[in-house]
């Protein structure tokens, strides 16, 4: 069982046993699976009726996004790593694999970033059909959710760099990790959804 | 009865291997493109498997208490039961559910 470290700030035991901030994580989690399978679906029933090109078959790019779904898993192992580092202790470890986590989250949002780009030259926008109405909505929203990502990240490097993530005491960590690794999730049915079916 | 050090290799996967493996099954998905195969019945469950992987391992699923799968479940079962229900009323028509 993992070392949860239950004791909320306040200092009483939850009731159920597991640390609150823990439960809420997944709770939070639960409620972006609803969310994003919204998202999908719609993308997935407007796929093939936008009455004007640019249509997906011809506007996706499979290789960036392949090398970008590379990335993201990568940023899931190295989030995997800096958990596992600090639950050994490793100070400068956590900070190492912690900033990889958000260096290769950055490199994704530039990734995606040249993709609209790319489909923006085309004439691809929110307004334009509906392929990229759902597209744009799908992919915007969760670009922002890896931008969020690595902004609590990049927080969680701040407080290790003070001293505030220990073995005993990196549920902060953890958190972002499990937030984290669902944002690569999500991507790995995204790729698989848009652009390879 | 298992001593601390084996509950705590268990508890850590190999997080490289789940790593290759997801690499593998990557390559594989885009792989299926490239082919004459019929694309849903193989690259669907290839996608499920790869974030069956990244919950139950790099999100400690497997390992942790079973509450944190009954709220991520709840919320995967809501959402798959929207996505199927809502592409079985308007499905796509390359789907040719209808």
């Amino acid at each position: 069982m993992m070392n949860e470290n239950i004791t909320s700030p306040s200092g009483e035991t939850p009731s159920m046993g597991v640390d609150n901030r823990k439960l809420g994580i997944w709770t939070l989690l639960g409620s972006e699976a609803v969310f994003f399978s919204a998202l999908i679906t719609t993308y997935l029933v407007n796929r093939d009726k936008s009455v004007v090109g640019p249509f997906p078959h011809e506007a996706l790019d499979i290789p960036l996004t392949a090398f970008n779904t590379f990335v993201l898993i990568c940023s899931s192992l190295t989030m995997v790593t800096a958990l596992a580092a600090i639950q050994q202790g490793d100070q400068r470890g956590v900070r190492r694999w912690l900033i990889a986590t958000a260096a290769l989250g950055l490199v994704f949002l530039g990734g995606q970033a040249t993709e609209f780009t790319m489909l923006a030259n085309m004439g691809l926008s929110l307004g334009h059909n509906l392929f990229g109405a759902t597209f744009f909505t799908l992919t915007g929203f969760h670009g922002t959710h890896v931008l969020v990502g690595v902004i609590w990240i990049t927080y969680v490097i701040i407080r290790a760099y003070q001293g505030g993530v220990t073995k005993t005491n990196h549920l902060a960590v953890e958190l972002a990790g499990l937030y984290w690794h669902f944002v690569d999730l999500v991507w790995i049915i995204i790729f698989t959804v848009v652009y390879l079916i | 009865m298992e001593t601390p050090k084996e509950v705590e290799k268990r508890s850590h996967p190999n997080y490289v291997g789940v790593f290759i493996i997801l690499g593998v099954l990557t390559l594989i998905e885009i792989g299926v493109t490239y082919l004459p195969l019929p694309r849903i019945p193989v690259l669907v469950p290839l996608a499920i498997l790869k974030a069956a992987l990244v919950a139950l391992y790099y999100m400690h699923l497997k390992f942790d208490r079973r509450v944190f799968t009954a709220l991520f479940a709840m919320g995967l079962i809501m959402g798959v039961g929207l996505l199927i229900s809502l592409v079985i009323i308007f499905a796509p028509p390359a789907l040719d559910l209808k």
